[in-house]
């Protein structure tokens, strides 16, 4: 009987039961999408590391390593399970050239490695170790993403010529946002061309217990080991991992939770439209002895039915499109152990959406109590309360037309129904406008400077080479002279050691220089202005527990040097610990220098930078928008779909929103509708109100819709 | 003689303060096993809001009503609603039926609530119902397919399938033309002559003239009660002038 009651309800109301349906099922398929996706994410990055024996805590260095003190260092921390020096030869894009394509504008530090004996290994597409026998070469799987090189190919570095055998998966730097790329070559190819780029050092442990990491990166750093260049741990690893599809995974969530809110406004609009319809009909099973429990599960019948076949169509069409959006997942990673788990969380999430609709029907028809059979059986249906717009009368209007009028004032007469639609609207203009947002964001030259980056045009960095000084001011003095560079700025980094108040050593990066020229965003106070200012990374702020205000102590050369705090960013650039001030100093050993400029006529960035790139061949130059697109653009590729398919979604929603409530609207108003035209309205004069209805909550919509997307 | 109601002195106030309104003000009646009680009246003097309170469909603001010895203000919702669907048989002025259902589901839907295993045995007896008031053959029709008078039969039909101790009308032939009300008053009286009580409120002389027993209700008050003998069809006619010049005397 129940299938009956189902079957005749969807069949008198089909536009309406169908779009309802069509939420439910983007709902559970949304749903189920993420889990997937998240279960398969992390599940893939773990696996992918624990093939790949990821190093716990890697150091990278260049200049001269003091391999016997590390080796004692290792074996007398009792926390070291596994300890290793790998080589990484640092060879210029130039210089490396796969098939037809050159690497001269990667923003990348490519670099040769061979496979590692014990743990750090770089796997190829099936999971498995690479060995590699002469002459091969295994190339970053991100050149093969983006098109640069192929299977057979014959690749030509530092002049040797080798022939592209397979890709490699690197769980240390398959991220493009880490910023080096290792290529992988046999021992004696490596050694023959060792001496053809510079050498830098990754120092890499295993711990025993990595809940002690940070114990342990601790020691590291009071022993004073090498440490001139990047460190990055474990969970640093992991995150950069997870980073890019990570985005895409938010971006689904929040759409999917989105599509949850409207579906269940949608119920509750139909099911209370039902409800006045149909007061009599259930006063009346009240009357003639039906318990409460009994009406409401006719009523829960076809939301029941309806949300089972949306949350198995959703839960079905997931599989349709998941393959597409673990395609990335799956070359860079590798496939989860744990697929199976996905289907089940994936089953867990669908449940919890059929649940919660089914809650949801209960609430919205708990008043069923209120419905007194006396009366329903006495007065037939409870009639509307009239239009309240009380001062808002025809005879005054002199404004709008007669139709548009009337539309208005219906508007404002049935507040409650028309709350409905509109909040239905924000939701959707929310659900396009902020991952519009978070992309435009994202990809605009702006949100570097949140990252610890100026917006400059231009970026060159002197590093691992030897007469750093000199070099550095001679592009000083060329930019001096170049019409074409509006303003730049040389920034020096360097080692130091900071007096803490345990009398524990510890060490930080200060990049010295002018930071006005380039302004980066602060959370909390401001650049440093004075030679005694100093400003410190969020990572640096916690470890030395230090807030703006704070004093600190360097030593300059044995002699110290008090510094007061005066501002805190965010920086992503080399594992986030940086500090940033104006003093000058003789004393530390130079890091590396970093020159940002801008150019006076920004229109055609790419010739300057080339012209400079040629110049200066010891130095790494890249044009700020091309670092961007190679260091960020597969996550901005990958919110860019996100917010696309939000946006698709959205337009959707708001025009099935907007013919579902008409149509509504229509069934209710058949009475008055009648009488308008009994009163000689004509079809377009009642169409025209209607459409006045339906513009002005669309319009309010998406002001609100817009106006709360940008807070 | 048992008694299936008895109330004593109850009254039903609506509103508050200057509003407010003695709907019933005061009213006592019983209702006998297999009794036939008609109640009449002008607009607005109380009749259905003393049918709404005696069936426990509305609650009253003083005095009690008790159904077979039950006190019905102790009895919880969902108790009465059990006691009017297992108990009582409603027949409204409109018929009431679900639009999304059809006929023959209509009649067993509350029937089926207590007794899901034997949808056989329900089905079997609502045919059984459907062909005693004449609607045979119309199972399967949608509720907008039948006329009023069909309607009306089906939900006869419905108040009977529990076999009730009695049977509530509010102006059950209010919508009907004379003749679908003379057959239905028929099937009315045949049930009653198989021992369900029932229990009428109408406007109509030619309906009541059918009852056992008439009470006259006026602002609240049940004025005064008229007796008749045992209904017999042949005596229609003459009874209904009885009832007719009793009205008139009373001025209503
Ligand atoms: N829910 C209510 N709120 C306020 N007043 C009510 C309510 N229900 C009934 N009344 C009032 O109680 C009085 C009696 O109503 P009732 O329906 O019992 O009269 P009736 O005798 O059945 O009249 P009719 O013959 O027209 O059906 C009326 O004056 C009515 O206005
Ligand atoms: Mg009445």
């Amino acid at each position: 009987m129940y299938l009956r009651i189902i079957r005749n309800d969807v069949w008198r109301s089909k536009v309406i039961t169908l779009t309802i349906a069509a939420f439910i099922i983007a709902a559970a398929l949304l749903v189920s999408l993420a889990a997937v996706l998240v279960v398969n994410l992390f599940g893939a990055i773990d696996s992918m590391m624990l093939q790949a024996k990821t190093a716990h805590f890697l150091q990278m260095h260049s200049g001269d390593i003091n391999t016997e003190r590390l080796l004692k260092f290792a074996g007398q921390n009792g926390n070291v399970e596994e300890f290793q020096i790998l080589e990484f030869l640092n060879v210029d894009g130039s210089q490396i050239v796969l098939g037809e394509n050159s690497l001269v504008d990667s923003v990348q530090d490519n670099g040769l490695a061979t496979q590692n004996e014990r743990f750090d290994y770089l796997l190829d597409l099936d999971g498995n170790v690479i060995h590699v026998s002469d002459g091969e070469l295994y190339v970053p799987i991100a050149y093969m993403k983006d098109g640069t090189a192929k299977r057979g190919d014959t690749a030509v570095i530092c002049g040797k010529e080798f022939k592209v055998a397979g890709f490699l998966r690197d769980s240390q730097m398959n991220s493009a946002l880490s910023t080096s790329k290792r290529f992988l070559v046999s021992e004696n190819d490596y050694a023959q061309i060792r001496n053809l780029g510079a050498v830098e050092y990754l120092i890499e442990f295993r711990l025993k217990d990595l809940e002690k990491l940070g114990a342990f990166e601790a020691a590291y750093i009071a022993a004073g080991l090498e440490a001139n260049g990047p460190t990055v741990t474990y969970p640093l690893f992991r995150m950069l991992s997870a980073i890019a599809d990570g985005m895409m995974i938010a971006v689904l969530l929040l759409v999917s939770v989105l599509v949850v809110i409207v579906a269940f406004l949608c119920i509750r609009f139909t099911l209370l439209a039902k409800i006045e319809d149909e007061t009599r009909e259930i006063g009346v099973m009240k009357a003639i002895g039906l318990r409460v429990s009994d009406i409401k599960r006719i009523y829960h019948a076809k939301y029941a039915a309806l949300g089972l076949f949306g949350c198995l169509a959703g839960f079905a069409l997931s599989f349709l499109f998941k393959g597409i959006l673990l395609e990335n997942i799956r070359l860079y990673m590798g496939n989860a152990e744990n697929a199976s788990l996905a289907l089940l969380f994936a089953i867990a999430g669908v449940a919890a959406v059929f649940l919660a609709i089914i809650a949801f029907v209960s609430l919205v028809l708990r008043r069923f109590r209120k419905i007194s059979p006396a009366e329903a059986v006495r007065f037939g249906a409870i009639q509307e309360k009239p239009a309240g717009a009380g001062r808002f009368t025809l005879s005054q209007n002199r404004l709008l037309s007669t139709n548009v009028f009337l539309g208005v004032k219906d508007v404002l007469g049935r507040k409650k129904l028309y709350a409905t639609m509109l909040a239905v609207l924000v939701i959707a203009s929310f659900i396009m406008i902020v991952p519009q947002n978070i992309y435009s964001t994202i990809s605009s030259a702006d949100f570097i400077t949140y990252m610890g980056i100026g917006n400059c045009d231009m970026l060159i960095s002197i590093q691992q080479t030897d007469h750093m000084e000199r070099k550095a001011a001679e592009i000083n003095e060329a930019m001096k002279d170049d019409d074409s560079i509006a303003r730049h700025v040389v920034l020096v980094s360097k080692m130091f050691e900071v007096k803490t108040e345990q009398g524990t050593p510890e060490r930080i990066k200060v990049e010295l220089g002018d930071h006005s020229v380039f302004p980066i965003q602060y959370t909390k106070g401001k650049a440093p202005e004075t030679g005694d200012e100093i400003a410190l990374s969020g990572i640096n702020t916690d470890e030395l527990g230090k807030t703006v205000g704070d004093t600190i102590t360097l030593l300059l050369g044995g002699k110290e040097k008090s510094l007061t705090v005066c501002g805190i960013y965010s920086d992503v650039t080399n594992g986030g610990k940086t500090a940033k001030a104006i003093f000058s100093d003789n004393s530390a050993e130079i890091l590396w220098y970093t020159i940002a400029a801008e150019f006076t006529d920004s229109a055609l960035p790419e010739t300057e930078v080339e012209e400079y790139a040629g110049a200066f061949t010891y130095a790494k130059v890249a044009g700020i928008e091309e670092y961007l697109a190679q260091v960020y653009g597969s996550t901005i590729d990958a919110v860019k779909k996100a917010s696309y398919t939000a946006v698709a979604a959205a337009l959707l929603i708001s025009a099935l929103i907007i013919l579902l409530f008409m149509k509504m609207l229509l069934v209710k108003d058949r009475y008055s509708i009648a009488v308008m035209k009994s009163l000689g309205f004509t079809n377009s004069d009642i169409k025209r109100q209607y459409l006045s209805r339906a513009g002005l909550v669309m319009i309010l919509g998406v002001l609100l819709g817009t106006l709360l997307a940008s807070f | 003689m048992k008694n299936i109601i008895r109330c004593e002195n109850i009254v039903k106030t609506f509103g508050e303060g200057d509003q407010q309104c003695r709907t019933l003000d005061g009213v006592s009646a019983q209702i006998g096993d297999g009794e036939f009680v008609a109640v009449m009246g002008p607009s607005g003097s109380g009749k259905s809001t003393l049918l709404f309170a005696l069936s426990g469909m509305d609650t009253t603001s003083k005095g009690s009503v008790y159904f077979l010895g039950r006190d019905l203000s102790e009895l919880k919702e969902n108790e009465l609603a059990d006691m009017r669907r297992r108990q009582m048989g409603f027949i409204f002025q409109q018929p009431t039926l679900l639009r999304n259902l059809n006929i023959l589901d209509n009649i067993v839907l509350p029937s089926l609530r207590d007794n899901r295993g034997n949808a056989t045995g329900i089905t079997r007896k609502a045919q059984d119902l459907m062909r005693k008031t004449g609607i045979a053959g119309l199972e399967k029709r949608d509720v907008t397919q039948v006329s009023g008078g069909q309607l009306q039969r089906a939900g006869i039909c419905r108040a009977l399938m529990s076999t009730p101790e009695i049977i509530f009308g509010d102006e059950p032939t209010g919508a009907l033309n004379s003749k679908a009300a003379e057959d239905i008053m028929d099937i009315v009286s045949e049930i009653n002559a198989g021992g369900t009580a029932v229990m009428l409120v109408t406007h109509d002389a030619r309906v009541a003239a059918r009852a056992g027993r008439v009470l006259f209700m006026q602002d609240g008050k049940i004025l005064s009660e008229f007796q008749l003998t045992k209904f017999r069809k042949e005596d229609l006619d003459s009874r209904t002038q009885k009832v007719s010049d009793r009205m008139r005397e009373m001025a209503i």
